[in-house]
């Protein structure tokens, strides 16, 4: 009857896990897109290709780790027992799911605050280039 | 009950590692003919050989680690053991993906900084 209990308890974390990271990546990567656009400039193929990579990696991250923690070292006596392991391992896994969706955002914008930069650096460069030949002529 | 744990865990990680492989190899084309200024011919070359060797490497590590696994009696053993060696399979893909990319990114900042001039 232990083992059941265990058994029990990974059939229900699995689903919840994989659900749970489907859904986030889903949220993040629908959004990435915008931000892609805006930091390659509307070059749809690197941006496309850039999140899809993002996308790729986070699922292979995160799936993993859930994956990792996944075993309950110590033996369910009980149906309560067994639902308190569950819901420490599905808050604990969806909490890092949160830090890793703020850790992606701060990358999005980092990415956005550097192609704003490089823009208004070009803009200038360019403005340069006209004082001087106007100077010269 | 082992032989059945291989069986389902060499199709879980071979289907994930090869998914991952095709999915890098489409979309890392575009940043390979960024880096290689156009060059089709050149870029279709070194993309095949990256995935010859990423299939080669993760493929064979996979396979590798059935020779070091603990005996499996119970149901909930044969679950604990697969998801852990998938998820040390995808920790590991994961890391190789993002050391990549970074890889890439730096030879691209590395060429901007070099030829001191500004894409827009």
């Amino acid at each position: 009857m232990k083992t059941s209990f265990i058994l029990t308890a990974y059939l229900i974390y699995l689903p919840v896990a994989l659900l749970l990271t489907w859904y986030v990546a889903r949220t993040l990567f629908n959004s990435g897109k915008i931000f892609m656009m805006d930091i390659f400039n509307g070059r749809e193929d690197l941006a496309g290709s850039t999140n899809k990579l993002f996308e790729v990696g986070f699922y292979l991250l995160n799936l993993g780790f859930a994956l990792l923690i996944l075993r309950i070292g110590h033996e369910l006596t009980s149906n309560q027992s067994m639902i308190e392991a569950l819901s420490r391992k599905v808050g604990g896994y969806s909490i890092y799911l949160g830090i890793m969706l703020f850790m992606n955002m701060l990358l999005f914008f980092r990415g956005k605050r550097i192609s704003k930069e490089r823009k208004r650096l070009a803009l200038l460069i360019k403005q340069t280039n006209q004082d001087v030949k106007g100077m010269a002529e | 009950m082992n032989l059945l744990a291989y069986l389902i865990y060499l199709l879980i990680s071979w289907a994930i590692t090869v998914n991952a492989g095709i999915s890098f190899y489409k979309n890392g084309k575009h940043f390979l003919l960024n880096m290689l200024e156009g060059d089709e011919k050149m870029t279709n070359t070194v993309n095949l050989l990256l995935l010859t060797g990423y299939f080669m490497i993760n493929l064979g590590y996979v396979t590798m680690m059935i020779s070091m696994w603990e005996t499996v009696i119970t149901w909930h053993q044969l679950v604990e053991t697969i998801t852990l060696m998938t998820g040390k399979i995808m920790l590991l893909l994961a890391a190789m993906h993002y050391f990549n990319m970074t890889t890439i990114y730096l030879y691209y900042r590395f060429n901007l900084t070099t030829k001191k001039n500004i894409h827009l």
